[in-house]
């Protein structure tokens, strides 16, 4: 609170205001789709295939989408003090673009892994800087100071849109039915991409989840509803990471329901949110300040994100069968 | 907000709100909420003089278990959202600033620090800090060798402090560094100020612990409270409901229950019969004197107007008071020595942010071992986030600057930290209320305060200020200074088991008068070194069980 806004105000740094941030989240929302979508030509292959590709890197682009305007939210709150905390909202938006693009193995898909990639390094070291953030504060890795310094989970997310992205890159130029796409060297077989997607997915729901559980705890779990987060989606990923080790028809017809769950469960969380911005003095009438202290209305739909991961994931690992 | 200002009046000290059948619903800026209405006539099972944390916690739970209730208070029936501004002089109408006096070697200025004069009572302008007693200390005679023994088990206190702080949703530290495992506060801490880590850092500096202050406002959302948002008025009343005082949290339990709040009703004399029996209060309301029947009165106005009232309540009977055939009504009188120390730092604190005292230390009320302790008792300092003329109201008074001195000391404000203790003073029988010749506006004897530090006293606030000024160097921070003061009122009806060394029993039942009681920090026959205010609303929870205990035996 008090410390970061002092440090920058004392700076003397921008005054544009919180509508700004929200626009230029929006326009840049709007450019990452834009972009992303004209990269994206239609394309003749296998069905589960290209379903589940396209499932997957539509998942990585909503998880990009909550990303660049959670960190935008929350870095204009805290008053852009350090410049590196553009680098954010601005990867994030990078990551949506190379999400949506669709994956070649020529040049011009080198550009969209960069981006993939980019955000994996950016999110991976924002890690690192917030850990810096907590551990420098007086009581060190302390509960205050995990509740209120610079959150660990959510650079995290950013690396976890990246490594979707990467692994959705893996799934695309998976051999199908032997009609190989030149990478072959590399490429994995579809399953094996599939289980790979499955176990990113399935650690990446358990880290958020446990991202979600630290800002509940915080909220003490005022509303019984917060419940939900804590325990569908880590239920969920331990599904997929079992799929990913021992894949069979029933489980992964279990970890569908789960996953379509956890999918709806990201809509409702939003929801959820936007309910408990109202719930702070002013309201939505006052939403320059209710945004900013209430719940984060653009987190909760990460976990859709992952589901659609998990979902391709899914979609993938059950190709075997037909494919064969 | 948009479309949501409105103009200040004062309503609610002029004409009482709680009157054909609905009292002010204090979540709203203009709505009611129905009310029980009793006769005067009518013989009401308690009639309870005082709506503070003695008061309104017995409004509420006896309501609760069906007895019928009404509660008086001397001030407005306030809606924090309409009636509350930023601004430190209009909101001296929370304080209990009649006139009294104050005398002793060493008196205590009364007011804005130790009194309250509204519905919720002082907790409606407290700074929320939401501290427990040591275990000890509620047997501070037999296992620490000073003050007296309560006549409770520390067990069964720890027990109602659960249950107080469940109801005000205090927002507290994952882990509490001092004294024995406590269950986990209903909400989180919230997050520690700059002013807070001043303290934290020079707590770190010198090796000894610091925490996240336990405080009375929320940090989440909690029924129609919204989370606090740090604007920083809490001492002046919060204007948000975020506070969790009294006024939002138990007088809306009491009103959904069926008790009557009387506001603007100052009760002047309990009347007793010819056995000495209490039959109800006489009380001042709309203009005129009036009397209100009760099978039982509660008396929870603290610690100087309950005495003031039972002493004022004399009979041929009771020649020297109500419930005063010890002679120790308005004896033991205690407050907290409020010595600070305060710096000036290279960076910007804006200390007014948030709630006053994020940051505690509680060290010197558990180090019974360190050789540089040289007082009995305890004490426990917080950080500080003075509003500006409070600041300056301290420093002229204690350094006399003035004028330019005063300006160039303010401009400092937002650079600056402090650290103020909340130390232990010793039960002393000299301390005391007592009724002087003069009358207020009522015709009622003004009470006269007559206070003094013991050699104890003044070794514990020295050995404070000492440790305090270290540590807020070790801090970094300059150009050091020291204020004196006082916060709170305890004791003046101590509880105990013997009659002649109590006033009221462990139940806060009167020696002499069976159906008179007494429920506030009055009771207290020590005042550890933590507000008390956490350690009232957990009695007088205890207090409640108990009588509706003894109700359901027919001793009630």
């Amino acid at each position: 609170m008090s410390a970061r806004q002092a440090a920058h105000r004392e700076r003397g740094s921008r005054s544009i205001g919180l509508d700004a941030v929200a626009a230029g989240g929006v326009i840049a929302l709007v450019a990452a789709f834009a972009i992303g979508s004209a990269l994206r030509p239609e394309r003749k292959s296998d069905p589960v295939h290209r379903r589940a590709t396209r499932k997957a890197r539509d998942g990585a682009a909503i998880l990009g989408a909550s990303v660049l305007m959670d960190s935008a939210m929350e870095h204009f709150r805290g008053g852009f003090h350090n410049r590196a905390m553009v680098l954010a909202p601005a990867t994030a938006a990078a990551s949506i673009a190379a999400s949506l693009a669709e994956p070649r193995p020529d040049r011009t898909g080198r550009l969209p892994r960069l981006g993939h990639a980019l955000s994996f390094a950016v999110g991976a070291a924002g890690l690192g800087f917030h850990f810096y953030n907590v551990t420098k504060r007086p009581g060190g890795l302390s509960w205050n100071n995990l509740f209120y310094a610079a959150p660990l989970g959510a650079p995290g997310a950013l690396a976890i849109s990246g490594l979707l992205g990467l692994t959705s890159e893996a799934l695309s130029i998976a051999p199908v039915d032997g009609n190989r796409t030149g990478n072959e060297a590399l490429a994995w077989s579809l399953p094996e991409a599939g289980r790979g997607l499955a176990l990113a997915t399935g650690g990446s729901l358990l880290v958020t989840a446990a991202e979600a559980g630290l800002l509940h705890f915080r909220g003490a779990f005022h509303n019984p509803a917060m419940w939900l987060p804590v325990t569908v989606p880590p239920a969920t990923g331990l599904f997929l990471i079992g799929e990913a080790a021992n894949p069979t028809d029933s489980g992964r017809e279990v970890t569908r329901w789960a996953a379509r769950g956890v999918a709806v469960l990201g809509v409702v969380g939003t929801a959820f949110h936007v309910w408990g911005v109202h719930r702070n003095m002013g309201g939505w009438h006052n939403w320059r300040q209710t945004s900013l202290a209430g719940p984060p209305t653009p987190a909760p739909i990460s976990f859709t994100g992952l589901a659609m991961a998990g979902l391709a994931a899914l979609d993938a690992l059950g190709s075997e069968e037909r494919s064969s | 907000m948009s479309g949501r200002v409105s103009v200040l009046d004062d309503a609610a000290e002029l004409r009482p709100r709680a009157v054909s059948g609905r009292a002010p619903d204090v979540f709203s800026r203009e709505d009611c909420v129905p009310m029980a209405q009793f006769r005067d006539e009518e013989e009401v099972d308690f009639a309870i003089v005082g709506t503070g944390c003695g008061g309104g916690v017995l409004a509420a739970k006896l309501a609760e278990a069906g007895g019928s209730v009404v509660a008086f208070d001397a001030g407005p029936f306030f809606r924090p959202l309409a009636d509350f501004a930023s601004d430190e002089r209009e909101q001296e109408k929370l304080y209990w600033l009649e006139e009294r006096i104050s005398d002793g070697e060493n008196p205590i200025e009364l007011g804005s620090n130790n009194s309250g004069r509204c519905v919720g009572g002082s907790t409606v302008h407290f700074q929320m800090v939401a501290l427990r007693f040591r275990p000890e200390w509620f047997q501070a005679r037999t296992k620490l060798g000073y003050g007296a023994d309560w006549p409770v088990d520390w067990r069964e206190m720890w027990r109602y402090y659960e249950e107080v702080e469940k109801a005000c949703s205090i927002s507290g530290p994952i882990r509490y560094p001092w004294g024995p495992k406590r269950g986990r506060y209903p909400y989180r801490a919230h997050e520690v100020n700059a002013a807070g880590l001043v303290l934290a850092r020079g707590a770190e500096a010198l090796g000894i612990d610091w925490a996240p202050t336990p405080l009375c406002t929320l940090s989440a959302p909690h029924g129609k409270s919204p989370p606090c948002v740090y604007r920083g008025m809490c001492k002046i009343g919060c204007s948000t409901n975020a506070k969790q005082s009294v006024l939002v949290t138990y007088i809306p339990r009491a009103l959904a229950a069926g008790a009557e709040i009387r506001d603007l009703a100052t009760v002047g004399r309990i009347e007793t019969d010819r056995w000495g029996r209490a039959t109800g209060v006489a009380y001042f309301r709309e203009g005129r004197w009036r009397f209100q029947k009760a099978r039982h009165v509660i008396v929870a106005g603290y610690s100087i107007e309950t005495p003031r009232l039972l002493l004022n309540s004399h009979s041929a009977r009771h020649p020297d008071g109500l419930a005063n055939s010890s002679g120790l009504v308005g004896r033991h009188l205690m407050v907290h020595s409020n010595h600070a120390v305060w710096a000036e730092f290279d960076e910007e604190i804006r200390w007014y942010k948030g709630p006053p005292s994020m940051a505690c230390c509680e060290h010197w009320n558990y180090a019974d071992d360190d050789p540089t302790k040289d007082f009995d008792g305890g004490y426990a300092f917080m950080s500080q986030g003075p509003l500006p003329s409070d600041f300056a109201t301290s420093i002229v008074t204690n350094s006399g600057e003035f004028g330019m001195d005063l300006r160039a000391r303010m401009a400092k404000y937002n650079r600056m930290a402090g650290l103020k203790m909340v130390g232990e003073t010793m039960p002393q029988a000299d301390n005391r209320v007592t009724l002087s010749e003069g009358k207020d506006d009522l015709g009622l004897p003004r009470p006269r305060v007559t206070f003094g530090y013991c050699d104890n006293d003044k070794r514990l606030y020295a050995h404070a200020l000492d440790f305090m000024g270290r540590m807020i160097e070790a801090a970094e921070g300059k150009n050091r200074f020291e204020t004196e003061g006082t916060a709170h009122l305890m004791g003046g009806c101590r509880m105990g088991e013997d009659p002649k060394t109590s006033v009221v029993n462990a139940d806060g039942r009167s020696w002499d008068v069976p159906n008179l009681w007494v429920c506030d920090g009055s009771l207290m026959p020590t005042g550890g070194g933590v507000n008390p205010s956490m350690t009232i609303l957990a009695n007088a929870a205890r207090i409640a069980d108990r009588m509706i205990a003894a109700g359901r035996r027919g001793e009630v």
